[in-house]
C-alpha cells in the first residue's frame, strides 16, 4: 500500500501561535477560526497578519492574528510566497504579474526575487525593480542571513553566495551529493562564519558548512580562532535512514523532513530521531517551545525543546 | 438470439483505438521496466477516456499512480534523485488525470526543485495544469520546457504543448504561429529519417505518453495537425480547417476527430463509435437532417432514432449496446437521454400524431387514474394498414400506422365489408407491443 502525501495542509509559527491552514480554514490554534482558501499551497506570516495563498486558484485571505478578521484578495498567476514588509504584504506569483520568481526573500526592507529557469536576482524597493544579477539558473533554495544571499543547486552540489550590498557574487562551496535546502545553523558571530545546515537526501545527510566569507573576515576569523585555540566541530554530518530534503533550524531545535515518506525528524550534529511520520510536507513548523506538526485532523506539539 | 447476434456484430466492429489497447496490453505484458509499465498504464488510460469508459480509465490511472509512487520511494531509497524527481512528475501526471488538483500541484513542485533544468519535468508540469484546466500556469510551464530542449523533436513536441495551453488561454495568434511551425518542421526533411523509419515500421499509432521517436512524431503529427485543423475551422477557414484534416488521415485514416469534422459520419462511428464529440456533433447534424435509421445496431442508430423521437426503439438499441459495453459512459449518458419524460398528457380523443408517440415512448410513466382513463376512452383516427386481405367480403387488418405511428392488434383482425388500406379506425388503446401501439379495434369505416 502507498501512502499518497497529505495535503493541504499548512503549519506555520506566528508571535501569536500557530496557525493551520487545513481543510479550507484558517485555525490560530486555540483562538480563532476562520474561512480560508480551496488549496492552501503556501503561507506568508507576518507580525500580526498571516496570508494564506492559493497557486491553484490565485487567492489569498489575509487573516489578521489578534481577530481572525479575513480579507480575501486575487493575486496574479500562481502565488508561490510572500512577505510582509511593514505594513504592506508582497506576493510572489510565478506564472505572471510584477513582483514574479520562484523565492522570495526580504532583507532590510528591500525584497530579494529569484527567478530558477532565468537565473536572475533581482531587488525590489517599494515594490520596484532597482538591481538585478544575472546568475547561474536552477537553485532549488534560495535564503538571505545579513548581507549575504545563499542559493543551493542540486545538480552542481554547490551553493553560490552573494553579497547583496555590491550585488555580486562572492563564492562557491561544494556540498555533498544533492543539496536541496538550506537552513542557518547559528555562527555569523565575531569569530565564526555563519554555518549552514544544508539538507541532502541524496546522501541521506544535513551538511555544516561555512557560507563563505570575504577574505578580511575569513582572515579575521582565522586569526581569532587560532589565536583561541578553537576549531571547526569534528562531525560535520548527521546520518538519517531516509534522505532528508528539507531542514529547519530555531535556536536548538533542528529538524529535517523527508518528502518522500513524510517523515518528520529531529537531529543534532550527531544523531537523528523519527518524531513523526505520514506528515505533509508544510504540516509542521518550529515555534519557540519546540516542534508542532498537523497530524489527522490535529495538531501536535510532542513536548518542548530540549 | 437477437442479443448474440447484436453482441456478435459489435465484437467484429473494428474501434480505431483497439488496435492500441491490444498494444499497450501486450507492452505490460512484455516489459516490467517502470517506463514500459507507465506509459503502458497511462496510454490505456487516455485510450479508455477517449472512448468514455471512465471507470475503466481511472482504474489505469490508478495504476500509474500507484507505480510511479513505487519509484519514487525506491529511487529516494536508491538515492537516484534524478530517477525520483521523474517519478514524481509522472505521480503528478496520474493525479492530474485523477482530477486530484491539490496533490499533482504539490507533487509537481516537489520535482522541480530537484531537475527544475529538465524540459520533460516542465513538459509534464504544463500536462498536469492543463489537464487540470489551468492552462495560463500550463502556457508559462510549456514555456520552460521550450526554452531548455535541444533536440528538434523534443523542441516540437513542447511547442505543441505550448500552443495548446495558449488555445485554452485564448491566446489563439501565438498559439497559431506555433502550430504552423510544429506542423511544417515536422513534415520537412529534418524529419526524414523518423518518416522512413515510421514507414518502414508502418507506424500509426497515437498515444499520449508516446515511447520513442517514432511513435512520438506520430503522434505529434496527428496532434499538431488536428489542433491547427481546429483553430482554423473556429475562424471559420474551412479549406485550410479541410486540408490539414485531410492530411491527418493520409497517415491515420480512421482519426475520429478528422473524419467528424469532414462529416464522415459512417467512417467516424466506424472508427470510434463512443467518442462524446462524435456523439453530440452529430446530433447537430441530426437537428437539419433526416437520415434513416441504420440497419447496424450502434450509436449511430440510436442516435438516429433518439433524434426522431423514437426513445422507445432508441432505448431497446442502447441497452443492447450496454449489455456489450457495460462501463461505457457514453452509452449510459444517452441510455438517460432516452429515458421517457416523467409527465405524459394523456391523447385527446382525435389524437395528433405527437400526442400518440408522446404516449407510445412514455407509457410507462402513465399513473394508475390515467390508465383507467386510457381504458374508457375511444379514440378515432385515420389509419394506414400495412395489408388489407379480402375474403368473401371480409377484411381481416393486423397493423398499420397512424400519422406515421405504427400500431397493431393483438392479432389480426376480421372486419365485415371490403375495405382498402386507408380506412377511419375507431380504437381502444391497451398499452405498447415493442416498438408499436397495442391497439383494440372497434370498429373501421372506409
Amino acid at each position: 500500500m502507498i501512502a499518497a502525501l497529505l495535503l493541504a495542509q499548512i503549519v506555520t509559527a506566528t508571535p501569536r501561535g500557530v496557525v493551520v491552514a487545513h481543510d479550507g480554514r484558517i485555525e490560530l490554534h486555540g483562538r480563532w477560526n476562520a474561512q480560508g482558501v480551496e488549496n492552501a499551497t503556501a503561507v506568508v506570516a507576518g507580525t500580526d497578519r498571516v496570508a494564506v495563498l492559493d497557486a491553484l486558484n490565485n487567492e489569498a485571505v489575509i487573516a489578521e492574528l489578534a481577530t481572525g478578521k479575513t480579507t480575501r484578495v486575487r493575486t496574479a498567476e500562481t502565488p508561490v510566497g510572500g512577505a510582509f514588509v511593514g505594513n504592506q504584504l508582497y506576493v510572489l506569483t510565478r506564472d505572471g504579474g510584477e513582483l514574479q520568481g520562484d523565492f522570495l526573500r526580504e532583507s532590510k526592507g528591500l525584497l530579494y526575487v529569484y527567478s530558477r529557469v532565468k537565473g536572475t536576482l533581482s531587488e525590489f524597493m517599494n515594490g520596484r525593480v532597482t538591481r538585478r544579477l544575472q546568475i547561474a539558473p536552477f537553485a532549488s533554495d534560495f535564503e538571505i542571513s545579513g548581507r549575504t544571499g545563499y542559493l543551493v543547486y542540486p545538480r552542481e552540489a554547490r551553493i553560490r553566495t552573494i553579497d547583496l550590498v555590491p550585488m555580486r557574487v562572492t563564492g562557491t562551496v561544494a556540498v555533498g551529493a544533492v543539496p536541496v535546502d538550506l537552513a542557518f545553523a547559528g555562527g555569523g558571530t565575531a569569530i565564526t562564519a555563519r554555518i549552514l545546515a544544508v539538507a541532502d537526501p541524496s546522501a541521506k545527510r544535513i551538511w555544516f558548512t561555512e557560507g563563505t566569507q570575504s577574505t578580511f573576515e575569513a582572515i579575521a576569523r582565522g586569526f581569532l580562532r587560532g589565536f583561541l585555540g578553537l576549531g571547526l566541530f569534528g562531525s560535520r554530518a548527521s546520518q538519517f535512514p531516509t534522505g532528508v530534503d528539507r531542514v529547519i533550524v530555531r535556536d536548538k531545535i533542528w529538524v529535517a523532513y523527508d518528502s518522500s515518506s513524510g517523515t518528520l525528524y529531529r537531529f543534532t550534529k550527531s544523531k537523528s530521531s523519527i518524531l513523526a511520520k505520514g506528515i505533509a510536507p508544510q504540516a509542521f513548523a518550529v515555534t519557540a517551545d519546540g516542534v508542532v506538526y498537523w497530524k489527522d485532523g490535529t495538531l501536535v506539539a510532542p513536548g518542548k525543546a530540549r | 438470439m437477437k442479443l448474440l447476434l447484436i453482441a456478435a456484430l459489435l465484437a467484429q466492429t473494428r474501434i480505431a483505438s483497439d488496435f492500441e489497447i491490444a498494444q499497450m496490453e501486450k507492452q505490460l505484458a512484455h516489459s516490467q521496466a517502470f517506463e514500459a509499465q507507465l506509459s503502458g498504464r497511462l496510454n490505456l488510460g487516455d485510450l479508455r477516456a477517449s472512448r468514455n469508459e471512465l471507470s475503466l480509465a481511472r482504474a489505469e490511472y490508478t495504476k500509474a499512480y500507484d507505480l510511479a509512487s513505487r519509484e519514487r520511494l525506491e529511487a529516494r531509497r536508491d538515492s537516484k534523485m534524478t530517477r525520483y524527481a521523474n517519478a514524481t512528475s509522472y505521480a503528478a501526471l496520474a493525479q492530474a488525470k485523477l482530477g486530484r488538483d491539490t496533490s499533482a500541484f504539490e507533487l509537481l513542485e516537489e520535482a522541480t526543485r530537484y531537475v527544475s533544468d529538465d524540459a520533460e519535468t516542465w513538459n509534464l508540469y504544463a500536462s498536469a495544469m492543463r489537464i487540470l484546466g489551468h492552462p495560463r500556469k500550463a502556457a508559462s510551464a510549456a514555456r520552460n520546457a521550450v526554452a531548455l530542449a535541444t533536440k528538434p523533436l523534443d523542441v516540437a513536441i513542447y511547442q505543441h504543448a505550448l500552443a495548446t495551453a495558449l488555445l485554452e488561454s485564448g491566446e489563439t495568434d501565438e498559439a497559431e504561429r506555433l502550430l504552423v511551425t510544429v506542423t511544417e518542421s515536422l513534415r520537412s526533411s529534418k524529419f526524414d529519417a523518423v518518416k522512413r523509419e515510421a514507414a518502414r515500421t508502418e507506424s500509426f499509432e497515437i498515444y499520449s505518453s508516446a515511447r520513442g521517436d517514432v511513435a512520438a512524431y506520430v503522434s505529434l503529427l496527428n496532434r499538431a495537425q488536428l489542433r491547427l485543423a481546429s483553430l482554423y475551422e473556429h475562424r471559420g477557414e474551412t479549406a485550410k480547417a479541410r486540408t490539414q484534416y485531410e492530411r491527418v488521415l493520409e497517415a491515420r485514416s480512421d482519426d475520429v476527430t478528422a473524419l467528424t469534422a469532414l462529416g464522415r459520419w459512417d467512417d467516424a462511428f466506424e472508427a470510434n463509435p463512443f467518442s462524446m464529440s462524435l456523439v453530440r456533433e452529430y446530433q447537430r447534424y441530426l437537428r437539419s437532417h433526416k437520415p434513416p435509421v441504420p440497419d447496424a445496431v450502434g450509436v449511430q442508430r440510436a442516435l438516429v432514432q433518439l433524434a426522431r423521437g423514437e426513445t422507445r426503439a432508441a432505448r431497446e438499441t442502447l441497452d443492447a449496446l450496454l449489455a456489450t459495453f457495460p462501463a461505457n459512459e457514453t452509452l449510459r449518458t444517452l441510455r438517460r437521454e432516452a429515458e421517457p419524460t416523467t409527465t405524459v398528457t394523456l391523447p385527446r380523443t382525435n389524437p395528433t400524431a405527437a400526442e400518440l408517440r408522446a404516449l407510445l415512448e412514455n407509457f410507462e410513466q402513465l399513473t394508475p387514474e390515467q390508465r383507467v382513463t386510457l381504458d374508457q376512452t375511444t379514440y378515432t383516427s385515420n389509419a394506414v394498414f400495412d395489408s388489407a386481405s379480402v375474403t368473401n367480403n371480409q377484411t381481416t387488418f393486423a397493423s398499420g400506422t397512424i400519422d406515421g405511428i405504427p400500431f397493431r392488434f393483438s392479432e389480426p383482425m376480421i372486419f365485415a365489408g371490403t375495405f382498402g388500406v386507408n380506412a377511419r379506425l375507431t380504437y381502444r388503446i391497451l398499452g405498447v407491443a415493442r416498438d408499436a401501439l397495442l391497439l383494440e379495434p372497434l370498429g373501421v369505416q372506409p
